[in-house]
């Protein structure tokens, strides 16, 4: 939206400039071009003067009243004069000159030397020429047909008018004496054919190289002689345009004898309207890219607290309870970022709090456990000792026989004591799998073939065993000792949970990155709390047992690298679910450096 | 002596580049050789007439000296100089300032010099200058085209303005003088019957019209022509290009040429005339084998006419200005040697050539 906004703008404000930079050059083009008709209008009013001037001093030339006094006698011969004109007119710098008899009739012409006898009759027409000055015509030369600013001079002699008709060529040298402003040109188009002839058209070198684009509009001109503006495109290219002015140049009659055209070249402006657009495309895009950049860092100030959140969480979720995040932003975000805090902090509180609970009822337990084992040696201890005693004090005779049994039975129970604490200290320490590649399908039948005997052992109901091993399980790196010693447990701990028999199941099915092996019992279950302290040691829920058997196997699988759950139901079964990968992830201290005595 | 003309040769064998060089020739040879016949034949060597040559530079300069055993006596002059190539201002001015005793002028500039004091003396009218339609040339292949031209042209003004009267209108191949019967052919303009005959031939054909770029009398001929013809409708350009050889026209539709009389007999001069239109005009201008009699001299001129293939236009005299001490001098005759060897200088008078 900002986008949008910023580049309406933007070609509303390079529009309106562009608009504005076009009037602005129009005006000033009007400006030019009025001055340079004025200066046109100027010169063509300094030259009439000059022309009748000239013509008034051929006139008075002491030649020409000669003549006009010999040719006011009667049987005058005019033949004498025939060559004068070409004379005096270069004398008297005049482009035309002709002497016209009082009948008209050319008596010498200097435009065409060779028209002498023909009439030239308009010069005879009844009127006051000093007070028509000079003015336009078309005249006849040798050459052709030119554009003339005449004037006309008669001397009277008697009853007999000499005229003296002079002048200059309106042409190239006409326009070679404008001064033109910088990119403004002058034609002049010369009313001389029929047609619109390219030739006609000229600027103060000569004919001009390019004169078809104007035959529509001279043609125009001809037909209806105005003054009018319209522009040339010349090509494609919109600097090579030209904006011309149209004034028609008519002679006394009315009729149309040349066009100037003032020229404005459209060159300048377009380089103006480039230079807007080039502007406006560079502020267009100077402010797209702060829009850019103030969205990216508009959004960055929003999402950063919201990634840092989410990467706060995801620490959390990998066990990270001491992470925090930066508390800024928004205020919204502020307070939300301190309610993750707050959170944390919480999370970290409930499992230092859990961790202690955790470990004090460890403690008990293994206080328990350890007293209920403890309790039971001790006790025959002391009954045997107190029989020892009574017998010393009462049957000395049978003192012998009382202290040999009495001496097994201690021997016995503090065996059985050291079997306890063996087994204690086994717990404690547990040897680090030594890997090997291990195939978990026959480590699953062996097992269940040592078991074999057990499942149908004479005074026990029947258990019966069923293996679902995948034939295409991959062998895993393992220690195949530790494996098996759990997988044992397993089964005894499933041959306990059936008393009265069942089906013993054994499952092995590839899952991703390693294998899932599945032992189930169709025995009496567990309650949801059994299931929770199940892998807790010292727990158990059986009468005799030290509680280490699953938290043995949780620390085999754990120490592969794996996982154990139970899944159980109370009076359908229970399930353990254990996964292995194909091989273990390296141990911290497997990468630690070797303190070098090898122990 | 100062003429205009270049002579490069004096051998009678040799052509000569220009119709002004072939005259100025005529006159040279006239006054190395005993006699010439009424043919233009010469008789004699060069050397057997009353002058020998004693300086030539082809081109330049020619000195001659007076043969004392010339037949009809020795001159009364003892040499003559002639300078060649001498402008008319030239001439003219040399004339005025007494530095030349005689020398050709132009026809058109004799009634100006005259009025200047220069002592003139002219011929008989007898160079024809007429307009020439080439045979072979599309653009002036309609006989009516051709007569409408021939009626546009008004003759009278040429010889009034162009010529300031030093000549005659021709309507016909000879001089009244010569053949009695000039008044027969009209030299009358009839702007109105040209226009007639320009409607009927309708398009709008021009006729390239060409004259000797080194004659200023055929320049302005030409040029009049034009205005005439115009005013009939008829486009006329001209060409200025030299007047030798036919290939330098050959782009031509129609040329003017000048024609001189080699001799005041109608039947003699006839024949010369229609001699050089002949390759010009084609077969309308073939002299015919019989010529002897005045009606067949008529006969002969009107048939070369009559197809307006050749165009009369103006009789011209050839002019000459003398110096006050030139004496017993007599206008040339035509066909006949400038009286040289007749005329005397007046010794108390101002030397010059």
């Amino acid at each position: 939206m900002f986008t949008l906004a910023l580049l309406v703008s933007v070609g509303v404000i390079v529009a309106g400039v562009t608009i504005n930079a076009r009037s602005a050059f129009d005006q000033l083009n009007g400006e030019h071009t009025d001055a340079l008709v004025a200066q046109f209008q100027d010169e063509m009013g300094r030259r009439k003067t000059e022309a009748v001037d000239r013509v008034r001093g051929v006139a008075d030339d002491q030649g020409t009243v000669s003549m006009a006094l010999s040719l006011a006698r009667p049987q005058a011969d005019v033949s004498a004069y025939v060559g004068d004109a070409a004379n005096v007119g270069k004398a008297h710098q005049l482009d035309f000159l002709d002497f016209i008899a009082d009948d008209g009739s050319i008596i010498s012409s200097q435009e065409w030397p060779a028209r002498f006898g023909y009439k030239m009759t308009w010069v005879t027409q009844p009127q006051y020429w000093p007070s028509v000055g000079a003015f336009l015509t078309k005249l006849d030369t040798q050459d052709g047909p030119a554009i003339a600013l005449l004037a006309v001079t008669p001397i009277r002699v008697g009853d007999k008018n000499l005229y003296v008709v002079g002048g200059e060529r309106l042409g190239k040298e006409f326009l070679a004496s404008l001064v033109l402003p910088e990119g403004m040109r002058a034609l002049l188009y010369l009313n001389l054919d029929d047609s619109f002839q390219a030739t006609d058209l000229m600027d103060n070198s000569g004919p001009v190289a390019q004169a078809d684009p104007f035959t529509s509009t001279v043609n125009d001109e001809r037909a209806q002689p105005s003054e009018r503006t319209f522009t040339i495109p010349y090509s494609v290219e919109a600097g090579a345009a030209e904006t011309f002015h149209a004034l028609p140049l008519k002679g006394q009659d009315g009729q149309l004898l040349a066009v100037l055209l003032v020229g404005n070249s459209r060159h300048d402006l377009v380089v103006v309207e480039r230079h807007i657009a080039v502007l406006g495309a560079a502020v267009a895009g100077g402010g797209l890219l702060l829009g850019l950049l103030l969205s990216w860092w508009a959004a960055a100030r929003v999402t950063r607290p919201v990634t840092q959140l989410a990467a706060g969480a995801q620490r959390v979720s990998e066990g990270d309870l001491g992470s925090r995040v930066e508390v800024r932003g928004p205020a919204e975000m502020a307070q939300l970022a301190r309610s993750f805090n707050r959170m944390t902090d919480q999370l970290n509180e409930q499992r230092e709090r859990l961790v202690q609970a955790e470990r004090v009822a460890a403690w008990r337990e293994l206080a328990r456990r350890l007293a209920h084992e403890l309790k039971n040696p001790l006790f025959p201890l002391q009954t045997t000792v107190e029989n020892l005693q009574r017998a010393k004090d009462h049957n000395p005779d049978q003192f012998e026989e009382v202290f040999r049994e009495s001496t097994g039975i201690l021997l016995s129970e503090i065996d059985n004591l050291k079997k306890i604490i063996s087994r204690f200290s086994d717990f404690a320490r547990m040897p680090q799998p030594e890997l090997s590649a291990v195939n978990v399908n026959e480590l699953a039948r062996g097992t269940a073939k040592l078991f074999e005997s057990q499942f149908s052992a004479v005074g026990r109901p029947p258990i019966t065993s069923e293996l679902h091993l995948d034939a295409d399980l991959p062998a895993i790196q393992a220690d195949s000792t530790l494996l098996r010693r759990a997988l044992e447990n397993l089964v005894l701990n499933a041959m306990d949970a059936m008393p009265g028999g069942g089906v013993l199941m054994l499952r092995s099915t590839p899952q991703d990155g390693g294998v899932h092996l599945e032992v189930s019992d169709t025995g009496t279950g567990l309650t949801p709390e059994e299931c929770d302290r199940l892998f807790t040691p010292y727990y158990t829920t059986k009468q005799h047992g030290t509680g280490l058997g699953l938290a043995i196997v949780q620390s085999v699988v754990s120490d592969h690298g794996g996982r154990i759950s139970v899944e159980s139901e109370a009076g359908v079964g229970t399930s353990f679910h254990i996964f292995l990968p194909y091989k273990p992830p390296p141990r911290p201290a497997d990468h630690a450096p070797s303190n070098g005595d090898g122990a | 002596m100062e003429i205009g003309a270049s002579v490069s040769s004096i051998d009678p064998a040799a052509a000569a580049a220009s119709e002004d060089e072939a005259a100025a020739k005529r006159e040279i040879e006239s006054l190395l050789y005993e006699k010439r016949n009424t043919d233009g034949s010469l008789v004699g060597v060069a050397g057997s007439g009353p002058f020998r040559i004693s300086e030539w530079e082809p081109g330049k300069h020619l000195a001659l000296a007076a043969n004392d055993d010339f037949s009809g006596g020795r001159p009364f002059v003892d040499a003559i100089e002639i300078d060649m190539g001498r402008s008319p201002r030239d001439r003219l001015v040399d004339l005025e300032l007494g530095r030349v005793d005689l020398a050709d002028v132009p026809a058109e500039d004799a009634r100006q010099a005259a009025s200047r004091g220069v002592r003139i003396s002219a011929s008989q009218p007898d160079q024809l200058i007429a307009l020439v339609f080439l045979a072979g040339h599309p653009a002036a292949g309609d006989a009516r085209l051709r007569e409408a031209v021939s009626k546009s042209i008004d003759r009278g003004a040429i010889v009034n303005f162009i010529l300031q009267k030093e000549g005659e209108p021709a309507g016909g191949l000879l001089p009244q003088w010569s053949s009695g019967t000039a008044f027969l052919f009209s030299t009358a303009a009839d702007p109105a019957r040209a226009k007639e005959l320009r409607t009927q031939i309708g398009g709008s054909p021009e006729i390239r019209l060409g004259y000797d770029s080194g004659d200023a009398l055929e320049e302005s001929i030409a040029d009049r022509i034009v205005v005439d013809a115009r005013e009939s409708g008829i486009v006329i350009a001209t060409d200025a290009s030299g007047s030798g050889a036919a290939s330098s026209f050959s782009k031509d539709d129609a040329r003017l040429v000048g024609l001189p009389m080699i001799s005041p007999h109608p039947a003699v001069a006839l024949a010369n005339i229609l001699g050089a239109l002949s390759p010009l005009a084609g077969g309308d201008a073939t002299a015919p084998p019989e010529l002897d009699l005045p009606g067949q001299v008529y006969a002969a001129e009107r048939a070369a006419l009559d197809g307006f293939r050749v165009a009369p236009l103006v009789w011209v005299p050839r002019v000459y200005g003398l110096s006050d001490r030139v004496k017993d001098w007599q206008p040339p005759a035509t066909g006949e040697a400038l009286p040289l060897a007749d005329v005397w200088l007046d010794a108390s008078g101002t030397s010059a050539k």
